[in-house]
Order: structure tokens, then sequence, then C-alpha cells
């Protein structure tokens, strides 16, 4: 009992904030060098428990500092007696805070549906997670989600399974946000999975794809990746794992499965955004893929989602030799960007990703078709270099709703050409 | 760096769009009538090019993308940005020491797009990549997208918007996160990216080709003088190698003046041909100027 007391202090000291009633907030104006110095005697004042938000550097560049309250009254006669100009940024900082909270909590208050969910915003790894567990309570026939392996940080790897029975029917693969950075595709990744549990059984011939395919869908293919991308570098686009002899971290997870590992198109060094890791599938979050997709051994179409350029790409990246099936994979890829810019005349290009974007080995789809799964491509949306990977949230769902159609040509086909 | 300035042909009365063979006599009375040669060669039509039947996919992209950024350099004006829209021909000729020549055709979009409003351009351009040169030698005509009063009009309103900006020195980051650039912002975001446009223009070769990112942080904001004087730094996207580099660019603009830049970027650490095994290289900054 004593030691639940105990905790529960050392709990509060550790979580509990600071109290900021009463704080105010000045924005000091120091017109010349005398006065920059006076304010940085101020500075040296440590009883005021002054916190500068923007320190005194050079004359003209504005001056903010919080005053606790028991400091406030010293500091202004301090100011006024030296001719210091001053204006009150900030009346009280802690009813600030109250509002910002409220505020937050209101804005990002959990969605208690998927009819509530906010498609058209970017939304954290937890949101993404919350949503797919939503998904799943509310189609218990359809939906089930599937935990495949764990991050090299430990977070949980999920994939939504969309079946409507059999056993182990042939099944389509998509995955969005191998790299990370690429926000839009884990965003269209979400609103995929909510219109396939709309669809079903509204739309008749995305009911015949499902009545006799599964879907499988990883919406967050790079979990410690995304959690990067909201806490400290948004440009992130590689995992996070450490790399023994180098500060660097992270492995790009396509460049890391086993197709031309290690030849030109990858990076040996692993501060390159291409590295390509020690050896193939060293990445967790790649071998946990490669282990579903051998056991199941039933995969027909498997479609990787990236960002940005507007193309639709098929095998190889590592090699210059065209795939046996490269006429009957550029047909479908030319029908699927047509069905694509049919809706916003949103312009896609396609093609081999060798001959397309670069030499790129190690990549995703290659070792998928080399596996044997026939219908691999590879996406990358919107845009072509404005936005790039910070593509403005409003265009996420028409982004989502134009690549569903080149995604369902491809599972038509995929359908009607069983092999 | 002297500025070169070539004078625009006059766009032909009539029909905007000529047939293909017009096009190509357009082109050749265009590079006859072209100021001087490329900075440090002669026109080398004889010294060992020979033509490349199939260029690499790419080359011809990137070769419309380092003259729209040279393109944009030279107009200096932020209202009259462009961006690439469609190669419509091209084509290539290599020497001995694997160097590119490159004839174009393409279209473009206005960068800043009006809604409803299809403005759409066409331009001519021979390129040089050359293995040396610090920057792809430029030499690019094109149709005019808006009427020169009203561009003038439009950069000396930014101008007098620009002017009584203030408290600039907290910006980070746009655009944001989310992508959202505040309407507020944008003509920030306009000039750094002219800026960024000397410095990608620069910085294009035949493998290597880039966008500006993000607006990372404003360093200086000055309009006391005439001009506006903006000292910033951009994460500059580089595409084949997936980097993203960082930028500290000054630049100097007023309406109507040419645009004066100053950067150092942080070096790409690997070499410039297609990604294979290389050397982990100490960060070396360049830094270059046309002031």
């Amino acid at each position: 009992m004593q030691g639940l007391l105990i905790l529960s202090v050392l709990l509060g000291a550790v979580l509990g904030k600071e109290d900021f009633v009463g704080h105010q907030v000045l924005r000091i104006s120091a017109a010349d060098e005398a006065q920059v110095q006076m304010v940085k005697e101020l500075e040296d004042l440590e009883h005021l428990q002054l916190d500068f938000w923007r320190g005194p550097a050079q004359p003209g560049s504005p001056i903010d500092v919080r005053v606790p309250f028991p400091s406030i009254q010293a500091v202004k006669v301090f100011l006024e007696a030296r001719g210091l100009r001053y204006t009150i940024m900030i009346e009280d900082v802690q009813s600030l805070l109250d509002d910002e909270q409220e505020q937050m909590f209101a804005s990002r208050s959990r969605a208690r549906s998927t009819n509530t969910f906010n498609y058209a915003t970017y939304h954290t790894l937890e949101e993404i997670y919350d949503f797919m567990d939503l998904l799943a309570a509310e189609h218990p026939q359809l939906v089930s989600k599937l935990q495949i392996g764990s991050s090299y940080e430990g977070r949980p790897i999920y994939v939504l399974k969309f079946s409507t029975g059999g056993n182990n029917r042939p099944a389509i693969w998509i995955d969005t946000g191998i790299h990370s950075r690429e926000w839009v595709t884990q965003a269209s990744g979400v609103w995929f999975a909510k219109k396939i549990a709309q669809d079903y059984g509204q739309d008749p011939a995305f009911t015949a794809i499902l009545d006799n395919m599964d879907i499988f869908l990883e919406i967050v293919t790079n979990p410690d990746g995304f959690a990067f991308t909201h806490s400290k570098n948004r440009m992130w686009r590689k995992t996070r794992s450490l790399t023994s002899g180098s500060t660097c971290i992270g492995v790009d997870p396509n460049r890391n499965w086993d197709a031309g590992f290690g030849k030109a198109g990858s990076s040996s060094n692993p501060c390159s955004e291409t590295y390509r890791g020690k050896f193939a599938n060293s990445e967790v979050e790649v071998k946990s893929i490669v282990d579903f997709v051998k056991e199941h051994g039933n995969i027909k179409a498997f479609i990787s989602i990236h960002s940005y350029s507007q193309l639709l790409l098929y095998p190889f990246g590592y090699k210059r030799e065209s795939p046996a099936d490269k006429d009957e994979l550029d047909q479908v890829a030319k029908s699927a960007v047509e069905a694509l810019a049919s809706l916003y005349g949103t312009k896609f290009k396609y093609g081999s990703i060798i001959t397309t974007i670069y030499q790129a080995s190690g990549g995703t789809i290659d070792w998928t078709y080399d596996q044997g799964i026939k219908y691999s491509f590879t996406f990358e949306l919107r845009d072509t270099g404005r936005y790039g990977f910070l593509l403005p949230a409003s265009q996420i769902i028409p982004t989502a709703q134009e690549t569903w159609l080149a995604l369902l040509t491809i599972m038509e086909h995929t359908l009607n050409h069983p092999y | 760096m002297q500025l070169r300035r070539q004078p625009l042909p006059a766009p032909r009365p009539g029909d905007p769009y000529p047939a293909a063979p017009l096009l190509a006599l357009l082109l050749l009375l265009a590079l006859q009538g072209a100021a001087a040669a490329p900075a440090g060669s002669g026109e080398p039509e004889d010294s060992g090019w020979r033509q490349d039947a199939e260029p690499p996919r790419g080359l011809l992209s990137q070769a419309a993308r380092a003259a729209l950024h040279f393109f944009n350099f030279r107009a200096s004006s932020p209202s009259a940005l462009r961006v690439l829209a469609e190669v419509q021909e091209g084509r290539a000729w290599i020497n001995q020491k694997k160097e590119y020549k490159v004839d174009l055709v393409f279209t473009t979009e206005l960068y800043n797009p009006e809604e409803g409003k299809e403005h759409l351009g066409k331009c001519s351009a021979r390129v040089f990549f050359r293995n040396e040169k610090p920057r792809p030698a430029i030499n690019i005509t094109c149709t005019r997208l808006i009427e020169k009063k009203t561009r003038q009009e439009e950069d000396y309103q930014l101008y007098k918007y620009m002017k009584q900006l203030k408290n600039l020195l907290d910006v980070v980051s746009i655009p944001d996160s989310h992508g959202h650039i505040d309407p507020s912002l944008r003509p920030i975001w306009d000039l750094a990216f002219l800026g960024s446009s000397y410095v990608m223009w620069e910085k294009t070769t035949q493998f290597l080709h880039y966008y500006m990112a993000q607006l990372s942080s404003v360093k200086q904001w000055k309009t006391n003088e005439d001009a506006i004087d903006f000292d910033y730094t951009v994460l500059l996207h580089e595409f084949s190698t997936q980097e993203m580099i960082p930028c500290h660019i000054h630049v100097v603009w007023y309406p109507g003046k040419p645009l004066k830049v100053k950067y150092h970027c942080q070096e790409l650490q690997t070499p410039e041909e297609a990604s294979g095994t290389e050397e982990a290289s100490a960060v070396a900054p360049t830094e270059l100027s046309n002031f």
C-alpha cells in the first residue's frame, strides 16, 4: 500500500505539468546595442526565473520572454526605468494553454465510427490503428486484422484481410506507406479499406471480385518510419533500424528485397536514402511480408503504392531484360491509367521501372514477380513535383478515388485471368 | 558570372501552335537568331556529336526541367513561374565524353494556375549537359503565357505586399506537414521557388534533377531598402538518389530587375552516375553565386 502511494507521488511528479497561472509573455524591443545589453543584464538575474523564448540578439530583433507571476512587477519596473519598450503578448499563459488543450481535444477526438472518421486529413499511427479496429468491429463478417510481425522498434505490423469465405482463396495484396514520408499513400490506404467495406454488396463488379478472391491491405508498411515523420522528421523515408559501424539510421525497404539485391540501383552507404541494408530481408518490415506471401502461397496480384510522380510501373527495376509477361502487363497498365484519368483527368505514365523511372535493385515487385505473382505493379501517386511528398490534405480523397479505379482494373483483370 | 540575355523572337501571328515541320523551322530560326553561344565553348555542331537514336528515357524530361529552371530564373518574375506540362518532341546527341546535347519542344503550365483558366505555353530549347561545366548551358524561347503588362503589374503588387510583411522570422516549414501553405505566405514561397530555380538549374545534370520540397526557415527578410532581401533555407529533393538536400539561399529581388542569388548547399554524398557502390564522402559545401 505504501509502495503504491510512493509510486503515485513519483508518477505525479513526473507527469505533473507545471502551472503557468498568471505568467505573462512580454515582447521587448531593444532599439540599440545598449538596450540589448540591458536585456542581457535582466537575463542574468536568475532569481526572476525568466524563460526567454527569443533571446536578446541584435537591435531590431524582438525579444520574447515568459515571466512568472511573482516576477512580473520587478521586470516591468526594470524595463520602464531604463526606457525599454515592451508589449504584453500573452496576458495569461495558463489560460492560453487551457484553450489549446480544449481545441486539440475537440479536433482530434477519436472517431467513434468509420463513418465519422475524417478521410480528408492526415492521421497519426495511433489514429490509423484505431481506425482498423473500428472497421473490423463494424464488419466482422468481412474484415479481420492480422498481425504479420513487429517492426524494428517493436510496433505491431498489421494487415487487414477482406474475405467473404472460402479457404485460402486466390488473393490480391495492396500495401501503402512502405516509404514513410509518402503520406498520401497511407491516407489512401485508409480510404481503400473503407471503400472495400462499403462497396461489397453494393457495387456488382466489385462484389464479384470479393466473392471469388480475398484482399490483403497493409496500410502502414513502415510504422517506425511513419511515427518518425510525425515526431521528428517529416521527410524520413527508410526504416529506423540501427546499422552497426555507422551513425546513420535506416534501410530503404524498397531496396532490401531479394531480387537483384546488391546490384546497381541501390546504395551500400548506410547514410544514403537508398541504402540496401547488410543483406536481403534484413529489415523485419520486409521479412514479415516475404514470410506472409510464401506461407499464403496463393497471391495472384501484388500492388505496392508509393508517391510521387504519377506513374504505374511493372518489373523489372534491377535489369533491362523484359519480364516474360511484358505485353500483358503493359496492356493492363494502359487500361488502369486510362481508368484513373477518367475521373479527374490526372495523367499517369506507365512502363517498366527501369525504363520509366530509374534503375532500382532489391525492389518489392521484382521479388514478387520472380515468386510467380504475375500481376505485380507499383504505383507512384500524385503529384509531379509541385508539392511532392507534402501533398495538401485536400487532395487525399481525389487521389484515393482515382487510384481506386486503377486498382479495380487490375483486380478485375486478375479475376478474369486466373493462372 | 555574367547573365546572358537573349532577345526573345517575336511570337508568330495567328497560329500559336504551328504544326511539326513549321515548328522545326521555327526552332532552327530561333537557334540561329539566338545570342552568344554557351559560356566557354563555341557551337559544337561538328565536334564529335552523333545522334543518340534512343536517348535514355528520362533525358528529355531532365533537359526540359533544366531549361525551365533557367527560364524562370532569367525571367525573375515570381508571378510568372512555369512548370513542365509535357515533352512533345526531342532529339539528343552524344559525344565521346558522354556529354549530351538535347533539342526539345515542350509545353508548360503556370506554377500558380488560376481556377478555370488553362494557360499552356510552348517552349523550344537546346540544352547542353557538360561534364566539367558547373551548369547545363541553355538556349530557350517560349511563347508568352501572360501579357507583359499584366505580369509587371502582378510583380509590382507582390512587391508592395512583400514590403509590408513583418515577423517572418518565426516562419518554419512551408508547406507544413499536411501540405498547407497559408495564403498570406504564398508569395514568400513563390519568391523562394524563384531563388531555388537558380540553384536547381545549376545542379541539374543528365542524371540528377530536383524539386523544391519545403521552405524550412526564414533567416532574414529585409525590405527597408528598395529591393526585397530574402535569406532562407530550403530542402531540395533530388529524385534519382531520393536525397533531401538542405540549401541556404540568399536572394535580392526588385520587380523588373534580374534576380541576384547566392547559395550554399550540402553536397550529395553519392557520385553522379546511377548509384552502384559509392564511398562515403565528407559533406563538402559549395558556395556559388551570381553577385
